[in-house]
Formats: C-alpha cells, structure tokens, sequence
C-alpha cells in the first residue's frame, strides 16, 4: 500500500508497503530500513531543533530532526527493528541560493541529524543532500529500494 | 512576439468581481457603514456565503460563530472582511494547477494561504509595524504564475539553460520572456484596481531592494514567500532557485530563530484557512 508522510510526519511500513514524502525543500527526508526484518520508515522532518516550539515538539515531535529522528527509531525497534541492521538514507536539507545563513535551515537540519547519528554510532549508507532543488522519496518497504526524484527526474539513492 | 502573446493574455485573465470592486473602494471611507457593505454583499450569495466561511476559520480565533456580514464586520472590522472577499473571489482561480511550475491544483492556493498567514506570523514575531493590507499581498504574490505559466512550459530549456548559469528562477524568466510572473502578477493587480501599495508588494516580491522606497510589508513578503517554499509549500520546479535579500534581512532584523518558530506555527494556521474554505 502506498502511504503518503506529509510534512512534519513520520510513517512505519512493511512488506509491501511503499512510503513516499514529496517537495522536500530546506526539510529532512530520513529512510531507515531493516532489510531482515522488512520494516523500514520515513521521516520528513521540518525544523532542527524542538526547542523553538516546545508545545508543538509535544503534539507532533516529527515536525523537528532532534525530536523525530528517535522517535523513527524506536517506532522501528518496537516492530522488531535491530540497530546493527538498519541502513540510514537521508535526502533534502536544501537551501535557497546565496550565502544567507539566516536562512539555512537544510545545513542545520542536517547538523542536528550528523551529531544524533554520531552520538549514536550510526552512519548513513547514503545523501542526497544540499542544493535548490526539491526532492520526492519513494521507499519500497519490500525491498528497501529508495527513489528519489526532482523535475521529474528519478535517480535511485 | 512573446510579450504580445503574454500581454494578451493578462487582458483576458478574470477580473475582480463587482461586488469585491466595490468593497474595495469603500476600504479607506472613514464614514462607510455596515448597511452599506451589507447592501453590496446581498447581491453575491455565494461570495457571502464564502465570507462567512472563512471569518469562521478557526485562525482568526473567534469564538462565537458567525452568522452574518454584520457579526463579520463588528467582530472581525472592515478591513479583515474585504482580506476575505478578496480571498474568497480569488481562490477558485488560484486553485487551478499552474504548468510550467509544475503546481497540481490546490498547490499554488495552499503556498498563497501559507504566505500569507507566515507574513502576519512574522510580523507579529518581529514586532513590525507593516500595513493590514499585508494579508492581500502576500496571498496574491504569485498570481501572475498563473498567466506566465503556459510560456514557461513551452521555453522551459532556454530557462534551464538560464539556471545552470547560477541565475535566480526569476531572472531566467525575464531574459527568455522578456518579463517575470511578479511583473505579470502587478499587471492583473493593476487590472483589478487593487492599491498600489500592494501592487508594489507584488512587483518586487523578488527583489525587494528594487522598489522605490522601503515598505515593510513588501521586506515580509519577501522573506514569507522563501520560508515557505523552503517548508516545501508551493515548491514547483523552480525549487529554492530563489536568493533572500541580504538587505531585507538586515532591515527587519530576522534570525533563524524568527524563522523557525514562525515555519513552526504556519501549516497550522495555513490548514486552518484552507478547510474553512473547503467546507
């Protein structure tokens, strides 16, 4: 089934099940996936840090990368997920154009995201990160297959 | 060439209907009264009844309902109520899907709502002093997509040969057309006789620095606009293909933190309008 995680949202799926997030802009798309266990999700991550809106971090901590990064993970350990499994693919964290760091939102969503892996020892299989462009995730659950595709444009990741 | 065929095609873009025309030219009447607009709304059921929807919509927190254009004028004032007629006589066109950009219908109506709800955001945020007519012009910056739409579809490898060079979605647009959707989108504004401030707003929703004379809600609709399509709302294909102005930034004094708390609150408040009118 296809399962459509809106912006500040986070899905879990299994076998047969396809996770798709569209026009990821300055936002973090994070796939994590347990191949042996077939479960796998997505994230789609608006803010770095939950500190800025505590009261919304608490109704919808997927809206932030510190709050909605564990909270992907251990939605997966609760479906049977095991750390040493899972392959982490990150896509997004994009930035307008130009060197105004008031509003480089992706680089720091992608900051918070570096430090909560390292702190974690886990490494991402892959990015696509960075640049102007928006991006669209589809992640086959079956298969752990990730799509990413821009302009109509697919490349796999 | 080209410009002709655009410029035709701004002559038969909709225009503004009666009702909202006249509104609009009672807006800053100091003597105008509520059985006046009472007077022009009666003649549109449906814009009235679309009105109410939306003085309904819980982002404008009234807690009682509203029931009639009375209540709307009293609890809401007069200013709000023509924000709402304009949005409620604009939003079936502004739904449509707009080629070029590659919007699907509803995108370009939702980027609308969300910039304009991120505008007052910010302007509560940053304890600005910006017009009331702030609303309007953010909700209408990009009108003229809908008109240049059609001509960037067809030129669209001559702009992305534009974009490879680095250049802004907006500037690719004016050297392979001959002009951009924020001029285009000033036409039909100018067309529909909306205020200048606003038509100035719209013109220089790109670069700010451009327009004769600093105006405040012009600088917040900038930085709006490039919030939320880095929020992902409205982001087509010219993506974040858009450069914040350094300048705009210094004067409202904006920072990160400004940012994000108001990107926090913005799908809600843009969720909230956008119901009102689909219910």
């Amino acid at each position: 089934m296809n399962h459509t995680v809106l912006v500040g949202d986070m899905k879990i799926g299994s076998n047969g099940d396809m996770l798709v997030t569209h026009a990821l802009g300055s936002c973090l798309g994070l796939v994590v996936f347990d191949p042996a266990a077939k479960v796998g999700g997505l994230l789609h991550a608006m803010l770095p840090l939950s500190s800025i809106n505590p009261e919304k971090a608490k109704a919808n901590p997927a809206m932030f990368v510190d709050t909605g990064v564990p909270l992907l993970f251990n939605s997966l350990y609760e479906k049977g997920a095991s750390k040493s499994r899972l392959i982490v693919k990150a896509a997004g964290c994009g930035n307008p154009m130009g060197k105004n760091e008031v509003f480089k939102i992706g680089e720091r969503n992608y900051t918070v995201l570096k430090k909560l892996l390292w702190k974690n020892n886990i490494l991402l299989e892959a990015e696509d990160v960075g640049g102007t462009i928006s991006r669209t995730i589809h992640f086959d659950v079956s298969n752990g297959q990730v799509v990413l595709s821009s302009n109509g444009a697919k490349r796999p990741l | 060439m080209r410009n002709e065929q655009i410029t035709g095609t701004i002559k038969t873009f909709p225009g503004m209907p009666g009702a909202a025309l006249r509104l609009l030219a009672l807006i800053d009447d100091p003597n105008v009264t509520v059985q006046q607009i009472e007077g022009i709304l009666r003649q549109d059921p449906g814009l009235t009844a679309n009105l109410l929807k939306l003085a309904n919509s819980a982002y404008f927190g009234i807690p009682s309902k509203v029931g009639s254009v009375r209540q709307a004028v009293v609890l809401l004032g007069l200013k709000r109520l023509v924000q709402m007629v304009i949005a409620a006589c604009t939003s079936a066109v502004m739904d449509r899907p707009v080629p070029g950009y590659d919007l699907p219908a509803g995108e370009l109506w939702r980027h609308s709502l969300a910039v304009s709800v991120a505008a007052e955001g910010l302007v509560g945020e940053l304890k600005l002093e910006a017009s009331e007519e702030i609303f309007t012009a953010a909700l209408l910056h990009d009108v003229g997509k809908l008109i240049l739409g059609q001509f960037v579809q067809e030129d669209y490898a001559k702009i992305e040969l534009a974009l490879s060079q680095g250049l802004p979605f907006e500037t690719a647009e004016a050297i392979v057309l001959g002009t951009d959707h924020a001029q285009i989108g000033a036409d039909v504004l100018t067309k529909w006789a909306l205020p200048p401030a606003i038509v100035n707003a719209v013109r220089w929703h790109h670069a700010p620095e451009k327009s004769v004379g600093v105006d405040t809600m012009l600088d917040v609709v900038h930085v709006a606009n490039l919030l939320c399509r880095m929020i992902g709302i409205g982001m087509g294909r010219d993506g974040l293909h858009q450069q914040p102005s350094p300048e705009v930034t210094r004067r409202l004094g904006v920072t990160s933190a400004h940012l994000e708390k108001v990107a926090s609150q913005t799908l809600q408040w843009a969720n909230e309008l956008s119901a009102a009118l689909a219910a």
